[in-house]
């Protein structure tokens, strides 16, 4: 990854430096008319509908049915596993706020190989692959590689690195089969996850122990996933204690290079377990942990002070580490509830432009309690210190000073109360947190959920929440070869101690509801005020004698100089035809207008921000169950263009055939991208725009339950 | 265009072929089904004149053919159990369990009022519904149906249910007449 070019307003302003490479749009990538296919998927749609009167299922075959459930007792009927018609969204329905839920379901049938592509599923997520191993992701814009303005979840654990206050894709993993669901909430999370929770959150829950007994083994190859492989195993006895351990591991192969350089290839390997101990009626404690060693390719541009002045490394980045947490939950009594959890985690990130090793301690308290007239109030306290040592690899990029310990203080309260005999209900909250950069940042919000009916809910909110400064902000010393003429000349970004956090006003609405018991819409609009985005001004060149040849830097110091609004709104509808086909789609719509505040020159950061997230996305996902146990899913997904980033609009789809051979052994054949033979999703690396190859993979998986 | 291909050739013709799983309204109208056996009704009541066991769908009817291939040629006391559809209230004269849709959720607190006055079991899917003095609310726990039953209710409508059909509930609610 490339801490440069990484960011969006750095790719544009180097624009001009290398401008043919970066902004080309080679005849490779070409793309079919994108609205053409979805016209096409319609009429398909249309016309099954008429040849086919799906609801119209004859009386005998529905006494198939029912006659073995006549003869259940009333326990055993209670024990019948069912497939439902109707969406039963008990969660997201009561919560104010743009949520989505990612099922294990919709990870299995997306064929999805890694959590930024099941991340596609969710609509207002943009998620653009860079190469074999380096994702832009955002939700509601700012899409970046080093995304700054999303907090992610693994089970509680944050996994965002304070060296750039993002999250290093590509150690993020675990077997997606034992992903419970992903919950993905679009808009300022401010109040209960706290900072940089600023546009979403991603929460990433693993199932409980008690849902993965007995064993599970799952191999696969194709032509970029070239090998994958994952087992786990898992029980546990009648005390209540219930664990499991797993391994996975990939190697995968390079993507599209115009320029022959296939640096991208990528392996890894993981293990890790989880316990859930159900002690007694009121208490429940879970330890799990993780332990990783991967090995990233990368390529790397950065500058060297005497000739050739700028090289381009293909070289490997050394990813290792793990985590360890553990969680106790009581129930008090009714209606009111504690939990306590405690993370340590350890990230070596070596790469050939810079190094990091940190460890992070993190505490977190939560108290759930009910207060008079049905309020249900919600405080916690959190601590976390994380020291961290950045390893300088080259002499032009460096974090100065390479030992510094973060830490964050912080403390919520929130009150959800109910109005009106429960049809409206008020959430009141705000999260308060010390870091020790910015000092003391407050983060509360107001949200009002009107239940109308038990088939259609209204909300809407207004929040204020924080970016707080990361190392990349502060301590950055990054220098970028400019020209050589009349004598080198560097541009030299350098942190500022005096950054801001950047700071949105975000106001909600939204609209769900059951318009049949098949029919399910979500709708969610958005309206975010932003100040003190990060930009870089432009200072006074100056000569430098050391070290030789003579050179001269034009600085640039990060700045607060970017400010402005986006608007939007994302609409999901859910239909299901017939117990046999279900169809999941989503629409996301963006607006982004950017200024530079008054005594900002900034060029770049405005049109670099402004031209890297999609206008409009497209999803559609369809699960078709075919009989003798045949599942043919298929996902479609149009992006339209990104202008910094040199991306025409590109529509592509996936298709997914699986076959559950025995009750033991389930064989799948994906295919991804499969409308070119490759196209571009997103700009930084140099060498030039990666193709995202059309790729094939085939996967045995056998499970077997425990006795 | 392949996949597309693809997709018409094998997903088309297949749509219409049964399910493999039960879907929750399986379960629900042979759930309902019982009900009529575990539950006694007043022996004077005006239901009880007919030679029929009235099972009736108010408003829109989620069960398909499923509720009438359960009580296809099955009786109870005696008396053959019949599917019944109606649209309001005041057509549940001869039935015995009313069963309401969710499309209902509007009207759900005047259906109630009016049937509960009346010996006639009433039980739905609507969220809340027993909370609202509805007598037995199917829930759904995961992936599998459940139901709760509001015993005041029951009482007052001089229904009898059997301990067999109290030992599985998940929850049996007492004084509660709604919010």
């Amino acid at each position: 990854m490339n801490l440069g070019p990484g960011h969006p307003g750095f790719a544009e302003f180097f624009a001009g430096a290398s401008a043919r490479k970066r902004n080309r749009r080679p005849c490779a990538f070409a793309h079919p008319a994108p609205f053409r296919y979805i016209t096409v998927v319609i009429l398909l749609i249309l016309i099954s509908g008429l040849i086919n009167p799906i609801w119209a299922e004859s009386l005998p075959d529905a006494q198939k049915t029912s006659e073995p459930l006549k003869q259940l007792s009333l326990a055993d009927l209670g024990n019948v596993v069912v497939t439902t018609t109707s969406k039963e969204p008990e969660e997201v329905w009561k919560t104010p706020a743009a949520v989505f839920v990612i099922t294990q379901e919709d990870i299995r049938r997306s064929g999805a190989t890694s959590i930024p592509e099941v991340l596609r599923l969710a609509p207002g997520v943009e998620v653009a692959r860079v190469d074999s191993d380096h994702w832009s992701i955002g939700i509601r814009g700012f899409g970046a590689v080093l995304a700054s303005k999303l907090l992610v979840l693994i089970d509680g654990r944050s996994v965002y690195t304070p060296l750039f206050a993002g999250v290093y894709w590509q150690v993020q993993d675990t077997p997606l089969e034992d992903v419970e669901r992903i919950e993905v909430i679009r808009g300022p999370g401010g109040t209960i996850w706290g900072a940089n929770a600023v546009d979403g959150v991603i929460s990433i829950i693993t199932k409980n122990a008690k849902d993965t007994h007995g064993s599970m083994v799952s191999v696969g190859g194709g032509n970029v996933d070239q090998g994958t492989g994952d087992f786990r195993y898992g029980g546990g006895n009648d005390q209540g204690f219930n664990y499991r351990v797993y391994g996975m591991g990939f190697t995968r192969g390079p993507q599209s290079h115009s320029d022959g350089v296939n640096f991208d290839d990528w392996r890894m390997g993981q293990f890790g377990f989880r316990s859930d101990w159900d002690k007694g009626p009121r208490d429940t404690l879970t330890f799990q942990g993780d332990i990783y060693r991967e090995v990233a390719g990368e390529t790397t541009q950065y500058a060297l002070y005497s000739p050739p002045s700028q090289v381009t490394v293909d070289g490997n980045a050394e990813l290792s580490g793990g985590n360890l947490m553990g969680r106790w939950k009581r129930v008090l009594n009714e209606g009111s509830d504690f939990q306590i959890q405690a993370y340590f985690d350890r990230t070596n990130h070596f790469e050939p432009e810079f190094g990091e090793t940190r460890d992070t301690f993190d505490v977190d308290f939560l108290h759930h309690l009910t207060l008079p007239w049905r309020q249900n109030f919600l405080w916690g306290l959190g601590a976390r210190v994380s020291p961290g040592n950045v390893v300088q690899m080259v002499p032009t990029t460096d974090f100065l000073p390479h030992h510094l310990t973060d830490q964050v203080y912080s403390g919520f309260v929130q009150d959800e109360i109910p109005l009106f005999s429960r049809q409206l209900a008020l959430t009141v909250g705000s999260k308060f947190e010390h870091n020790n950069y910015t000092g003391f940042e407050v983060q509360p919000s107001v949200r009002l959920l009107w239940n109308r009916t038990p088939r259609q809910s209204f909300w809407g909110s207004v929040s204020h929440s924080v970016r707080t400064p990361s190392r990349l902000d502060e301590d950055i010393q990054i220098n970028f070869f400019a020209t050589t003429t009349p004598l080198p000349i560097y541009l030299r970004a350098s942190g500022n101690r005096q950054f801001q956090s950047e700071e949105l006003l975000a106001y909600e609405t939204g609209f769900r509801t059951l318009v049949t018991s098949h029919v399910y819409l979500d709708l969610a609009l958005f309206y975010n005020d932003y100040n003190d985005l990060y930009s870089f001004e432009e200072g006074a060149p100056f000569l430098e004698p050391t070290p030789l040849p003579v050179h001269a830097i034009i600085p640039l110091l990060t700045s607060n100089g970017i400010r402005g609004t986006t608007k939007g709104f994302e609409v999901a509808p859910d239909w299901k035809p017939s117990s046999r086909w279900e169809l999941k789609t989503s629409y996301s719509y963006l607006e982004m207008q950017f200024e530079n505040k008054p005594g900002s020159n900034d060029p770049s950061s405005v049109p670099g921000y402004e031209g890297s997230s999609p206008r409009h996305q497209v999803g559609i996902q369809s699960f078709v169950n075919l009989p003798k146990k045949l599942e043919f899913d298929q996902t479609y997904r149009y992006v339209s263009a990104l202008s910094a980033q040199g991306v025409s609009s590109y529509s592509t789809a996936d298709a997914r055939v699986a076959w559950r051979a025995t009750k033991e052994v389930e064989f799948s054949v994906v295919g991804e991208n499969l409308l070119q033979p490759q196209h571009a999703e997103f700009g930084g690396e140099p060498g030039g725009l990666v193709g995202i190859k059309r790729s094939v993979y085939a996967k045995i998986t056998w499970r077997r339950a425990a006795n | 265009m392949a996949v597309v291909m693809a997709w018409v050739l094998v997903g088309v013709p297949c749509l219409r072929a049964q399910s493999s799983k039960p879907t929750d309204y399986d379960v629900k109208a042979v759930y309902l089904f019982n009900f009529g056996r575990f539950v006694e009704w007043p022996a004077n009541g005006t239901a009880a004149k007919n030679d029929s066991f009235a099972i009736c769908v108010l408003g829109q009817d989620p069960f398909g053919p499923a509720l009438d291939a359960t009580l296809a040629g099955e009786t109870i006391d005696g008396k053959s159990v019949v599917a019944k559809r109606i649209s309001t209230p005041e057509e549940s004269g001869d039935c015995r369990i009313v069963f309401m849709s969710s499309a209902e959720d509007a009207r759900m607190n005047k259906i109630i009022a009016a049937l509960n006055k009346e010996a006639v079991l009433t039980v739905s899917d609507i969220p809340q519904f027993s909370q609202h003095g509805g007598m037995i609310q199917f829930v759904l726990e995961g992936k599998k149906v459940r139901f709760e039953v509001n015993l005041t209710a029951v009482q007052h409508a001089g229904l009898t249910l059997s301990s067999e059909l109290l030992k599985v509930a998940t929850t049996v609610r007492r004084n509660s007449s709604g919010d």
